[in-house]
């Protein structure tokens, strides 16, 4: 089977700029375009969060898409399920808002829609082939790749950097 | 391990379900036989409410292929109430007479409402415990005709039963005999915004009080005669009470009960090949390490996972759950309670904050180094965090001012 | 999924996608690359919702409420949106008016002797502005009058006794009624421009509505610097009379030195034009047949307005006039010139020159230009390019085979004068009858930019078409006017394929009035985007003429793939004027439903004008169809 690809975070590179959230809020918009988004109802709402470690560490969070995901097993309503290709997704029609999912996430990425009463959160854009939050990523902090991929990624850099270490 | 292992398990709700599915997903070809004594196929039972007030159907709460609960090949049972279990022989029998072998078993029975004694008239029609959807079915329909639903108790189940029968225009009377609602969620003072928002939903709440006798009218229950003598009209009554694990048919048998089923960390009992999970397990406070047992379908399902691991063979500790761990939203307001919810004038410390729509108060060990209880009302941001290093136990003291200003976050836990 | 907002396809124009095909094929970026990979922009910047006016920022407002809903300051989105729209005009406004300001400086030295190379070419027009101006022309001198006028264009730039003089003299006195209630009449262009930068400072204004109405004050003092532009440039080089010439990367010719003058103002570029055509032996003495002197963005323009030198290409393909690997020189002023033609030119061999000491580029060479030496300057420029072609001579070169013919040049002036033809005494007459008798549904003035966002003039082209067919007389400036003219719609020969009844008659008329022998082309190339002044003192003629304001006339503009700021200055002028303007690109305004409430509706109260966004060229047709036909009513047409 094809190794399923994720959305890994490459915190030394995010400047803040919130570029992702917006894309992610346009991307689980019904029209998908920013200008119209903004006045819909519901309002779309962006799964992806950019926190701060401290005042200059920015660093976007989300869904890990947990093996055993504590959300989907602590669902009273039934409505978070795993797809094919690995992404723990809540069904939003199912979800009835009673945010037991979100006192169990240990990564706090379920966001409450408080006017819809539902729960969301990333479903790393089922539509698309690449999340919308990777592709808006100015900096590329956000990568969509398989773990095997990443690390391979990360591993070269940490050979570049070794070597011009030993150049100097 | 030796394959195609004969799994039994009793009860086909949170619990049983989960652990069927581990197993399923750990042995592919291990044979799992779920035993319920219900007729209805397994669904979620938290949901019931909504099948009172006509939001959902039975069809829209099945558990079956939702959620995580989606393993093939399961052998279900309906309608097969397990009398006795035979430790010795590995087998149970059944109400019908059947007796069932088993390689391993899992005791996933649950919980029954309990219905106090002092009280009398439980058994008139119309007075219902909460529990099961063929109750809800008929609850249902008595409440179309229904004008007053008297509710004895304070706690969550009432609350969503109350807000289920208000949606059928059913006038809702709140009996409490503790001083104030949701008493074993929190303490009085953390109440006072739901309480205030349940008032202004329509539900009228009398706390202090008690039933004493559920009268009898010619279509079931009429009127219910309090403490004080008052005597109030109505036409259903709920008991809300608190559940008491289901062990009675375990009584013949070594099993070792302490209220409910006692297991180790990895779920099993005082038999190799026999296992506990959910409302029926004693479990314990990741916090305290005392003893528990609850009534949380979050840990039925959780701990149903691990069990089925640990018997398929994969060693899974159970990490614990505190007695208290509730989410919901009530009255258009959302609340979280879990942990240590009742540090009353104990040796805790112990921070209030009160602002605009929110309330949070949160506990934390007498050194200030753990986080150990929190109630959340209105704003519920970033709960599941909180849980976490509740449970881990981690030291909390370098990031106590986010917690306390409910700014923690994620990042600070991972990369601060 | 593909993203909304990357172009189906780049340019509508087939010359342009020849290049870009050359340059896929060598690996040159160009924009179109470039736009792909900031794809997908920042949905605040795009929204107006990020600000960096001051050092404790950038703040954003999260448009969808769950971040932060004001700045650090406290400025609303309403407030940072305005703040940020101002800023636009301003910086719109400032470019306009350097542009006149240089030219003013050019007759101020002309006048007192201290260059020799210019003289003026339109005494005329010196004398009727002057006079406008209130300036006396009777008996003096012309340096005497032109230092006058070039002193008073100079004062217009600060706060004086007067308003400024430029706009308070250049629009009916019911407009300048409506200016002065509403408090939009500039007391200086650059007091304006920097009243602008005063307010949107930290923690200065921060009511939306009072910013807007700053804003449309500076879009007011944005007309009288395009104003004096024209004017000016007119008086020194000469009032444009209809021309041919051609359009398109065609019109490099292999074995010419050709000479590309890119940027915005005649100062150099004229000079260039006149000394090429006394010099050709110099091109002559290093092997090539002569100069072959072509135009890019409004420099080219300005030349062919007024010495029929084809324009090249405009706006968002300029980088393909280099990439023929043609051109010997490029020739830059200021504005509109992207840093990358230093890039592409370093890739293609070409030879980038900078000529003004504001706008220098890294990777390019730069001669510093003075008018006291202007002829000097061509000279060695010439001399540049000659040296370029004997190195490039012999070299492959691929220069697509397309160019379109070209019918430039009206001016006012030269649109009255063809007019007269018809009616010597009241030449405007036929003109407004034709209106009146619906023959001309109204006018549509195209302008503005090529924007990376939009097909290469697939706006332009799909909105005048249609109006064309609708019988609306059609107006071209700027980069506009280069997408319709690339199209042939500036050639009389598609009249007849693309014109409506009702237009066609009037066109031919004029045509034949004029002894042309056939009709004036589909669209009125008006000059650069300085002249857009040319269709508001046209719009006022006609007011006049009627006796209504502008705000009355079925006039609409459309800058219907605008890039620069000041495309947004100019817009706001037309919205000053009465007019309704469309713009067919997204404003960065779309975080404040304020802001674009104010914009789109509620300034209509004040000025009579309004801005119509619309992405879409059919349907923003439709609109200013409507607008058009909505103002007809008002007439009682
Ligand atoms: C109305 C309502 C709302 C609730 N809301 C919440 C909530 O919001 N959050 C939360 O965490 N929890 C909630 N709960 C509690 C939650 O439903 C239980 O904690 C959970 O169902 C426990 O799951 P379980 O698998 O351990 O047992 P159960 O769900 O009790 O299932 C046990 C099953 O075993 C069967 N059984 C028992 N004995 C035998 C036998 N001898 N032979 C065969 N079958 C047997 C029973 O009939 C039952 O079907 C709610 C409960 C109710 C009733
Ligand atoms: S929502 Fe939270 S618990 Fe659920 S899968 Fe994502 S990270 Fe894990
Ligand atoms: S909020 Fe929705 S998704 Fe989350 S646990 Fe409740 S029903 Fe499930």
């Amino acid at each position: 089977m094809d190794q399923i690809k994720e959305i890994f975070v490459r915190k030394d590179l995010c400047m803040g700029c919130h570029s992702c959230e917006l894309a992610c809020a346009v991307a689980h918009s019904a029209s998908k375009n920013i200008y119209e988004a903004m006045g819909e109802h519901p309002m779309p709402k962006s799964r992806v969060y950019v926190e701060t470690v401290s005042a200059s560490v920015p660093v976007p969070i989300l869904c890990r898409h947990c093996e055993d995901a504590p959300c989907m097993h602590a669902c009273i309503a039934g409505a978070i399920h795993r797809t094919a290709d690995q992404a723990v997704v809540t069904d939003a029609d199912k979800c009835i808002g009673c945010w037991t999912c979100v006192m169990v996430c240990p990564y706090g990425v379920i966001g409450r829609h408080l006017e819809a009463r539902k729960a969301y959160r990333c479903d790393r854009c089922q539509d698309r082939d690449q999340p919308a939050c990777v592709s808006a990523c100015p900096t590329k902090a956000l990568v969509y790749q398989t773990v095997t991929d990443f690390s391979k990624d990360l591993r070269r850099k940490a050979a570049e950097e070794l070597s011009r270490g030993e150049g100097r | 391990m030796a394959a195609n292992q004969t799994y039994v398990i009793i009860g086909a709700s949170a619990a049983g379900l989960s652990a069927a599915c581990a197993i399923v997903k750990t042995e592919p070809e291990a044979k799992v036989t779920v035993l319920s004594e219900e007729t209805d196929s397994p669904y979620f039972r938290p949901m019931i409410p909504f099948i009172i007030s006509g939001e959902k159907s039975p069809a829209d709460v099945a558990m079956t292929g939702q959620g995580p609960y989606q393993a093939k090949g399961i052998d279900l049972r309906l309608n097969t109430r397990v009398v006795s279990l035979d430790t010795h022989s590995n087998q149970v029998k059944t109400k019908s007479g059947d007796t069932v072998l088993f390689d391993r078993l899992l005791i996933a029975s649950g919980s029954s409402p309990y219905i106090p004694r002092d009280i009398e008239g439980t058994g008139i029609k119309g007075v219902y415990a909460l529990r099961t959807l063929a109750q809800a079915r008929d609850a249902a329909q008595r409440s179309s005709s229904a004008r007053h639903a008297i509710l004895l108790g304070g706690g969550l189940l009432n609350l969503k039963a109350a807000f289920a029968l208000l949606e059928k225009k059913v006038a809702v009377t709140l009996v409490v005999y503790s001083p104030e609602i949701l008493s074993q969620l929190m303490e009085p003072d953390d109440a006072v915004m739901i309480r205030q928002a349940l008032e202004h939903a329509g539900l009228k709440i009398m706390t202090g009080r008690s039933a004493k006798t559920i009268v009898q009218g010619p279509n079931g229950v009429k009127a219910v005669i309090l403490d004080n003598g008052v005597d109030i009209p109505c036409d259903m009554v709920f008991i809300g009470k608190g559940v008491r694990p289901c062990v009675d048919f375990l009584k013949s048998s070594d099993m070792e009960i302490d209220q409910g089923v006692v297991v180790d960390p990895y779920t099993r009992t005082s038999r190799e090949n026999i296992f506990a999970a959910g409302d029926v397990a004693v479990t314990f406070d990741p916090v305290t390490g005392n003893r528990v047992v609850t009534g949380l379908w979050t840990n039925a399902a959780e701990m149903g996972l691990c069990a089925g691991k640990n018997m398929a063979g994969d060693p899974t500790a159970y990490a614990g759950t505190f007695g208290v761990m509730n989410a919901t939203q009530v009255a258009g307001l959302p609340f979280v309670s879990m942990g240590q919810v009742h540090p009353g004038s104990g040796d805790y410390e112990v921070h209030r904050n009160v602002s605009g729509n929110a309330y949070r108060k949160l506990v934390f060990s007498k050194e200030g180094k753990h986080l150990v209880g929190l109630v959340m009302v209105g704003d519920i941001t970033h709960a599941g965090l909180y849980r976490y290093i509740m449970r881990e136990q981690r030291d909390i003291r370098r990031v106590k001012e986010k917690i306390i200003g409910q700014t923690l976050t994620s990042a600070h836990l991972m990369y601060g | 999924m593909a993203d909304a907002r990357v172009p189906r396809k780049k340019s509508l124009d087939p010359a342009v996608n020849q290049m870009l095909a050359k340059a896929k094929k060598e690996n040159i970026q160009t924009i179109w690359d470039r736009y792909e990979t900031m794809l997908p922009q920042c949905g605040f910047g795009d929204t107006g919702l990020c600000c960096r006016h001051c050092l404790q920022g950038p703040c954003r407002i999260d448009p969808f409420g769950e971040g932060p809903r004001e700045g650090i300051c406290g400025a609303s989105a309403d407030v940072m949106v305005a703040r940020g729209l101002d800023r636009a005009i301003a910086a719109g406004t400032a470019a306009h008016s350097g542009h006149a300001k240089h030219l003013a400086h050019t007759l101020l030295k002309m006048a007192t002797g201290k260059t020799k190379d210019y003289r003026i070419k339109d005494e005329a027009k010196l004398k009727s502005v002057s006079t406008r101006m209130g300036i006396p022309v009777d008996g003096r001198s012309i340096a005497d009058i032109a230092k006058d006028l070039a002193m008073a264009a100079l004062a217009d730039f600060h706060e004086k006794e007067t308003p400024v003089m430029w706009a308070a003299t250049v629009v009916p006195q019911k407009r300048v009624d409506v200016l002065l209630k509403h408090g939009l009449v500039p007391k200086g262009i650059d007091h304006e421009i920097s009243e602008i930068m005063h307010r949107t400072l930290y923690g200065v204004d921060a009511d939306a509505v009072n910013l807007l109405l700053a804003g449309l004050r500076c879009g007011v003092a944005d007309l009288a610097g395009c104003y004096m532009g024209t004017d000016l440039a007119d008086i020194l080089f000469g009032t444009p009379t209809p021309v041919k010439s051609e359009a398109n990367l065609g019109t490099l010719k292999k074995d010419w030195v050709n000479i590309a003058l890119h940027g915005h103002n005649p100062v150099l570029s004229d000079i260039l034009v006149s000394v090429a055509a006394q010099k050709q032996d110099m091109a002559k003495a290093k092997g090539a047949a002569g100069f072959n002197l072509v135009g890019i963005c409004c420099t080219g323009n300005e030349i062919m307005m007024r010495h029929g030198i084809p324009s090249c290409t405009h706006s968002v393909s300029q980088e393909t006039a280099i990439l023929t690997g043609a051109v010997d020189l490029m020739v830059v002023d200021y504005q509109c010139i992207m840093p990358s033609v230093a890039t592409v030119a370093q890739c293609m061999g070409t030879q980038v020159l900078t000529t003004m000491d504001l706008c220098k580029i890294t990777g390019t060479d730069h001669m510093e230009f003075s008018e006291e030496e202007a002829g000097k300057k061509a000279e060695e420029i010439l001399a540049m390019a000659a040296l370029n072609y004997a190195k490039r001579k012999g070299k492959p070169v691929e220069i697509p085979d397309v160019k379109t013919p070209v019918v430039a040049g009206f001016s006012v002036e030269a649109i009255v004068a063809a007019l007269s033809k018809l009616n010597a005494v009241d030449p405007l007459k036929p003109l407004v009858d034709n209106l009146k008798a619906g023959n001309i549904r109204g006018v549509c003035l195209y302008a503005g930019c090529n924007n990376v966002k939009v097909p290469q003039d697939e706006n332009f082209v799909i909105m005048a078409k249609k109006m064309l067919k609708e019988n609306v007389l059609i107006l071209a400036t700027g980069c506009g006017a280069g997408a319709l003219m690339r199209h042939g719609l500036m050639d009389p020969a598609n009249v007849d394929a693309l014109c409506g009844d009702g237009i066609k008659a009037v066109l031919t008329a004029i045509g034949e009035a004029n002894g042309l022998g056939g009709p004036l082309p589909p669209v009125l190339h008006m000059g650069s985007c300085v002249d857009n002044s040319r269709a508001v003192a046209l719009a006022v003629a006609v007011a006049n003429y009627l006796g209504v304001d502008t705000d009355a006339l079925p006039v609409v503009a459309s800058a219907a793939e605008a890039v620069s700021e000041k495309a947004v200055s100019i817009g706001t002028y037309a919205v000053a004027a009465g007019l309704p303007t469309h713009v067919g690109v997204m404003l960065p305004v779309m975080g404040s439903p304020l802001v674009v409430e104010v914009l789109t509706k509620t300034v209509r109260d004040v000025t009579g004008g309004y801005f119509i966004v619309d992405l879409d060229p059919e349907s923003a047709a439709d609109k200013l169809l409507a607008a058009i036909d909505e103002r007809r009513k008002g007439l009682g047409l």
